[in-house]
């Protein structure tokens, strides 16, 4: 196997896919201490700094498109290690990280953890990358807490989960910021401090007032803004100046496009549903969330449309909401909008692959699911999901996006469908 | 007042500009609803998306850079709108074909527009979220 020796001070950039194992002296990898016999994975388009701490030597297996590069200096910035030293010093309990997309929000969270776990921190993180996930699965928001160093976020294990139900906070403001403060919470009673990583929507209306409305929710004692140039100024322009601290980002943060996210999504889509199985729920014990489904009164189809057009009929204060089989005629839809008002009409079927959070009754994320179909007559919805115990399930939260098993997007549902 | 917390407001507004800057065009307002229509259908948690592609559906366009396939509109100098699909280019003309004469609501199956004629023209792009966001157009039912 081959070995790399490293003097103090020398830096490489780890390209993944590689391992390597620690056979002498310290290294740190993300700012995270590794000793003799520490070993450290490295998987396929993600990449780390190596720096020595004194002599060390390491053995290293270089996968596809793995390499280990030489850098003449660091890539962290020293300001970095300037915040760090006063994040230690002054003991902030909640930190809101907030940046662009593909400034290095996840990179830098991960190198502060791992510092402070030198000191005997255990910092709580909070990834709100609901299409690429670091921790937990792609359409939630999730929260690790360091126990140990880890050359990756994904290497944290997830703590809790919030389901956000799409992949983007467009539509989806108030799951965003329920959800990153409801893990705060949860992270504040595990860990020393919490570190969040806001979503990288950061201009427009709707971009601002996330960003605002979370910092008011929060109440955070620090703002780390890790910008190229000035593209926070106008956020921080709102912000107290005395919690915002800027930061400059690592040199060697590099953008993904369109596709390799896409593609990023898709992968651990796949991956999380390798074990799944079906699970029958009883429409009789579950109750639907974020959804009008199962929040009127019911009707008997066949008071509305003789015939078996419509299997399921409830009353709502918005007016009517139908299964149907088929598309209702236009007669039958005039009639029943002048008696109902509004008619919402659900085609049976549509809610095929639809993408779902499966929860219990403390409203914590067992996991996702993938709806196969509700059936009404029987009474039971079918999900594709890696949760084994359909006793636990109390709620089935619907979300906005359809995806297959595979990974593969097929679809966005429109707010208010179900 | 405050922020906006949807970009639905947004693509309102541009709904509005478009509707005033081809007022009088039937048919480039006819291909950025027939648009609008497919992007809502595709993407509807998205509307900052829809924003951002719809304007690309009408754009002006040099007469000279038109190709086979395109679609267009043309506004000719005497008033009248002519728009289909780009079937050959001649030194001189354009033959288009699945045309429409739009201000005197006939159908042509085919018609043939001297340059010289063109007062002014523009592009139709048609399914614009494959083009600008590929990952995003799915099919719909």
């Amino acid at each position: 196997m081959p070995e790399l020796k490293f003097k103090r001070g020398d830096v490489v950039r780890l390209e993944g896919q590689l391992s390597l194992e620690v056979k002498e002296g310290e290294v740190s990898v993300s700012g995270g201490l590794q000793g003799k016999g520490s070993k450290v994975v490295i998987p396929r388009s993600k990449s780390v700094p190596l720096e020595a701490e004194g002599e060390a030597l390491i053995e290293y297996t270089l996968g596809q498109e793995g390499k280990i590069e030489q850098l003449s200096e660091r890539t962290i910035p020293k300001e970095w290690d300037t915040l760090i030293s006063e994040v230690i010093q002054r003991r902030p309990k909640t930190i809101l990280v907030m940046g662009n997309v593909d400034v290095g929000k996840t990179f830098f969270t991960t190198y502060l953890s791992n510092k402070l776990l030198r000191h005997g921190l255990r910092a709580g993180a909070v990834d709100s990358d609901v299409g690429q996930a670091d921790i937990g699965p792609p359409t939630t928001m999730g929260l690790g807490v360091f126990e140990q160093p880890v050359a990756l976020l994904y290497e944290v294990p997830l703590s809790n989960a919030y389901f956000v139900g799409s992949m983007s906070p467009s539509g989806h403001m108030l799951e965003f910021v329920v959800g990153m403060k409801w893990l705060v919470e949860h992270g504040l009673k595990k860990a020393d401090l919490v570190i969040v990583n806001t979503p990288g929507w950061i201009s427009g209306g709707p971009g601002r007032a996330l960003q605002l409305y979370t910092f008011e929710l929060i109440g955070p004692d620090m703002v780390v803004a890790l910008q190229r140039e000035r593209e926070l100024e106008h956020l921080l322009a709102s912000l107290p100046p005395s919690r915002v601290r800027r930061l400059p980002v690592s040199t060697k943060v590099r953008p993904r496009s369109h596709a390799e996210r896409a593609a990023l999504r898709a992968m651990l889509v796949s991956k999380y549903f390798e074990d799944a199985g079906k699970l029958v729920l009883d429409l009789r014990r579950i109750r639907f969330e974020r959804s009008y489904m199962g929040t009127g009164t019911p009707i008997d189809p066949q008071t509305l449309e003789s015939g078996t057009n419509v299997i399921h009929a409830e009353k709502i204060p918005e007016g009517l909401l139908l299964v149907t089989r088929r598309k209702l005629s236009d007669k039958t839809l005039q009639e029943l909008e002048s008696k109902f008002r509004s008619v919402r009409v659900i085609k049976q079927g549509s809610e095929r692959n639809l993408i779902v959070g499966l929860v219990n009754d403390a409203s914590e994320l067992l996991g996702l699911g993938i709806i196969e179909k509700i059936d009404y007559e029987r009474g039971h919805v079918v999900v594709l999901t890696p949760v084994k115990n359909a006793d636990e399930v109390a709620a089935v939260q619907i979300g906005s996006m359809k995806i297959k098993p595979t990974g593969e997007e097929v679809g966005t549902v429109r707010p208010g469908t179900f | 007042m405050t922020l906006e917390q949807s970009e639905f407001q947004k693509l309102v507004e541009l709904m509005l500009e478009l509707c005033e800057h081809h007022h009088g065009d039937p048919a480039a307002l006819d291909a950025i609803l027939s648009e609008l229509k497919d992007l809502y259908k595709k993407i509807p948690i998205y509307p900052g998306i829809i924003t951002m592609c719809l304007p690309k559906v009408v754009q002006p366009v040099e007469v000279d850079k038109l190709g086979v396939g395109d679609e267009v509109i043309f506004s000719l100098k005497d008033g009248q709108i002519v728009s289909g699909k780009v079937a050959e280019v001649n030194p001189k003309e354009i033959k288009l074909a699945e045309s429409k004469q739009l201000n005197v609501s006939s159908l042509a199956e085919k018609v043939v527009v001297q340059k010289e004629a063109v007062g002014k023209a523009k592009r139709i792009m048609r399914d614009v979220i494959e083009k600008e966001w590929p990952t995003l157009d799915f099919e719909v039912e």
